[in-house]
């Protein structure tokens, strides 16, 4: 049995860090985005980590995750909401790209997995992921997203996210420590 | 007798000057500390026991101050904009409990 969960364990950080290189490698491709795509790369971002924590919320029983994940709902749709506030300002469209795209295939893999965990082993790979995912989004922001940015409000509001995602990647260190 | 008059004068403005300052510095100040950036600006304030300290949110996600760690005192959340005020009788340390990673310090000073 424990040889099963270990694998369960081992098979879900593989995945994490197989789709987390992905966007990495995509980030140094040098890509070149639009800021409608980045503006869209932000967004699903964002709806990313809301959908796992909408997750946690449904399956764990541990205060600390349940405060954790809805913080993660709280502050990702008011990120969401600056955003959309923004491109309607400027009267941009978000559009689709490669990177939202890998973004999403990843996240369908890992809801599958979250969905799938048993409630003994869910808490510990929620916020695992969440550990890898915020460091990957910081990494994403920092690499490709303001670089690629024309649009001075659009990078201003990146540059303002990044303060909440690393105060959100060291409390979700603090919860990970704990379990 | 002008020179008596003039003495007087004197004497007043010196003894309501001194008296003005020294209520002025015994009399309570309101400190400032801005939410932002996932920080409490400045981190550390100094105060002397009676003032006020005004917390301001400049951030867009909610942030609240509350003791550290056992919420003895606190805010309630409070949005972009909103402000909260506390009057200083001792030290203390304070956090945001949304995030819980934010952390202040309030020192009293004579």
């Amino acid at each position: 049995m424990k040889t099963i969960k270990k694998s369960t364990n081992q098979i879900f950080a593989i995945l994490i860090i197989a789709i987390f290189s992905n966007i990495s490698a995509i980030a140094q491709d040098k890509v070149t985005l639009t800021d409608p795509e980045v503006a869209s790369v932000a967004v699903v971002a964002n709806q990313i980590d809301i959908s796992y924590a909408e997750i946690a919320l449904k399956k764990s029983k541990n205060k600390e995750i349940l405060a954790f994940a809805k913080r993660m709902v709280t502050d990702h749709s008011a990120v969401i909401k600056q955003a959309v506030a923004l491109v309607t300002k400027l009267s941009v469209t978000p559009k689709d790209n490669a990177v939202s795209q890998s973004l999403n295939e990843g996240a369908e893999k890992t809801k599958k997995m979250l969905n799938n965990a048993s409630a003994k082993d869910f808490d510990k790979l929620y916020i695992d992921n969440e550990v890898a995912y915020h460091k990957a989004v910081i990494g994403a922001i920092e690499g490709l997203l303001i670089p690629e940015s024309d649009n001075k409000e659009l990078k201003g509001l990146l540059e303002d996210v990044l303060p909440a995602l690393q105060a959100h990647l060291k409390h979700a260190e603090m919860v990970q420590s704990k379990l | 007798m002008k020179s008596f008059i003039k003495s007087i004068v004197v004497l007043s403005i010196l003894v309501f000057g001194i008296n003005n300052t020294i209520c002025s510095q015994n009399s309570p100040t309101t400190h400032t500390v801005l939410i932002k950036k996932m920080k409490f600006i400045p981190e550390v304030l100094k105060v002397k026991k009676g003032d006020t300290v005004v917390w301001i949110n400049k951030d867009f996600y909610p942030h609240d101050v509350s003791k550290y760690d056992d919420n003895a005192w606190h805010s309630s959340p409070l949005d972009k904009g909103e402000s909260w005020s506390k009057i200083v009788t001792e030290t203390e340390e304070y956090y945001c409990s949304l995030h819980v990673v934010m952390r202040g310090q309030i020192i009293l000073t004579n």
